[in-house]
């Protein structure tokens, strides 16, 4: 009995352990935070800067917010694909694996923009969902917010190799572990019948087929009926593989291509 | 003289004759060994042992039993005849022995059952007993109406489409049931032997007195009218299987009108053989009863709720671990 339990605790530490997300190592980046647009404290900045830091080191990825209010009459993903030419960001050196998060209060416009790794990590596809996410946010004007779920959520996607859809239920901790517990009272119910004995008589076993049979069998067709639903085209099935996205991607004058996705908030 | 499982005769354990059962029915014209001299007529409960002549107390539902001075095995003769003789007997084809054996073999395999309870060296009796069984012939009329359906679905142009076919069914059913058997002690928990099914039948035995020679027997407690309701019960599961095989094919069935008619053709009067083991365990007695013709054993041991819990724990890890690699492989992040 007491080995069992010994045996028991160990278990449910293994267990507790694999749900417990591993310490991210820190490291230094580039300045990650450009509020032109002066929409974050002093404190929230600061700590927006850190979260982006702390997750960027663990994806070997960048990951810049910018505040506009106003871009001089260019275009917002022009303005980000020259701040990437001449900044030149990256994690560990210029023009490295850049993702960046880019709003314009006047023309209330919102693009995210993937670089090198983030470029395929980052589809057009993954930052369509980023986007949506965070869209709600901006609205409201909760900016600090929105800043930090794209953040997280960009951490988040690049954990999931290129073309997986990265909210399969598969992939989500709790359906595991739903999954899981489900499995084991399964089995322990399984165990508990068997311990008590099965029943081995079919319905076949005092059946005498010989003397056994249907002696009369009437199927008389009487009526039908037909329903029609339209079909649903202009949904594309699936979606994440080839990363397409409502943007596309495009190239910077540098040279340097990227994948986005553009909104309004 | 005892009878002997192994051998499938009868044997005397200190000069190890054998002789076959019918042989000695032949050779004492139809008396039965070791009968036991009553005292009166009836059911009386006052027995002599004919091996030593002490008197025996029988318990009315009782047919054989051992002295409880002696040893001997004594057969209450007038208890297995007249219209309480059985027609047919399943003889014990498991000895004591292997009783013994299955029964240790089955306590290792208890997965959740106390590690002490798997060795099994606790055994505080075990009694081959020959439990009587009313076995049924039953014929079932089946007449049922019921509307079906059969769905088809296609897609044209823009439209998906589903075609709802009904349709009027109806059946009428003769099934034949042979031998279903319905145990007739009132002391043997039904669900118990009914959890014993199935005994074969092909070593069924013409009833002869010496089969019960070294075991216990009981004699019916309900008549086959009494428990013709029972042994309805057990097939009726069965009825509605077939009912359902009848209508395979169909999306859906909705019975309108369902007739079941079961008559009972004939019913036999069987002795069948059972082991009734009594173990002790952590100052608890438990009891399991065994098959002795097939070695079934059924019973409710012990649970530790060390083990239960471990195995659910061990699972349930085990299966995370096991769809974190998946995900892990299909793409997605370990954590």
């Amino acid at each position: 009995m007491r080995r069992a339990m010994r045996r028991l605790v160990v278990l449910l530490a293994c267990f507790a352990f694999m749900l417990l997300p591993p310490a991210a190592a820190m490291a230094e980046t580039g300045r990650l935070v450009y509020d032109h647009a002066g929409l974050l404290s002093d404190s929230e900045e600061a700590a927006l800067a850190a979260r982006a830091a702390e997750l960027g080191a663990k994806r070997e990825t960048a990951f810049i917010v910018i505040t506009l209010n106003g871009t001089d009459g260019k275009d917002i993903v022009d303005y980000v694909a020259d701040f990437y030419d001449e900044t030149a960001p990256g994690y560990d050196k210029p023009h490295g694996n850049a993702a960046i998060l880019a709003i314009d209060l006047k023309e209330r416009d919102v693009f995210l923009a993937g670089f090198k790794k983030a470029e395929t990590y980052l589809d057009g596809a993954r930052l369509d969902k980023i986007r949506e996410a965070i869209t709600p946010y901006l609205s409201e004007g909760r900016f600090y917010e929105a800043f930090m779920l794209y953040v997280e959520m960009a951490c988040d996607y690049m954990g999931y190799r290129p073309g997986v859809n990265p909210d399969s239920l598969l992939f989500k901790t709790s359906f595991q572990a739903a999954v899981s517990l489900g499995v084991a009272a399964g089995v322990v119910a399984a165990l508990f019948v068997r311990t008590r004995g099965r029943v081995t008589v079919t319905s076949r076993t005092y059946l005498d087929a010989s003397r056994s049979r249907v002696v009369r069998q009437t199927d008389r067709f009487t009526h039908k009926h037909v329903t029609r639903t339209k079909i649903e085209r202009n949904k594309s099935g699936g979606g994440f593989r080839g990363g397409g996205g409502s943007f596309g991607g495009g190239v910077t004058r540098g040279g340097h291509s990227f994948s986005g996705s553009r909104g309004k908030f | 003289m005892s009878y002997d499982a192994d051998a499938g005769m009868l044997s005397c354990p200190s000069c190890r004759t054998r002789m076959d059962v019918r042989e000695l029915e032949q050779l004492r014209g139809g008396q039965a060994a070791g009968r036991a001299g009553t005292a009166c007529v009836a059911d009386t409960v006052v027995y002599h042992c004919n091996n030593c002549g002490a008197d025996l107390l029988a318990t009315p539902e009782t047919a054989a039993t051992k002295c409880s001075f002696c040893g001997a095995g004594v057969v209450l003769a007038d208890r297995v005849s007249g219209e309480r003789r059985p027609q047919l007997v399943i003889p014990f084809t498991i000895s004591r022995d292997e009783a013994i054996r299955a029964f240790k073999k089955w306590c290792r395999n208890g997965l959740i059952t106390p590690r002490g309870f798997m060795s099994a060296d606790r055994i505080q009796s075990i009694t081959g007993i020959y439990v009587p069984f009313w076995l049924y012939d039953l014929n079932g009329h089946v007449h049922v109406e019921a509307v079906c359906t059969k769905v088809r679905t296609y897609s044209d142009g823009d439209y998906l489409y589903t075609e709802t076919s009904f349709f009027d069914a109806s059946r009428e059913i003769n099934l034949n049931y042979v031998m279903v058997p319905a145990d007739a002690s009132r002391k043997m928990d039904d669900a118990f032997m009914d959890l014993l099914e199935p005994y074969h039948y092909g070593q069924l035995k013409e009833f002869q007195t010496p089969y019960l020679a070294g075991y216990l027997a009981e004699t019916y407690q309900y008549t086959d009218e009494e428990l013709l309701p029972r042994a309805k019960d057990k097939i009726i599961g069965f009825i509605e299987d077939y009912i359902r095989s009848t209508y395979a094919g169909y999306a859906s069935v909705k019975y309108r009108n369902k007739q079941i008619d079961i008559r009972k053709i004939n019913s036999y009067y069987v002795l069948f053989p059972v082991w009734m083991v009594v173990y002790d365990y952590d100052n608890f007695k438990y009891t399991f009863a065994m098959n002795g013709q097939t070695g079934k054993v059924v019973g409710k041991p012990p649970i530790s709720f060390g083990k239960v819990v471990a195995w659910f724990a061990g699972v349930a890890a085990g299966t995370f671990l096991l769809l974190k690699t998946a995900a892990f492989a299909l793409g997605g992040g370990f954590f």
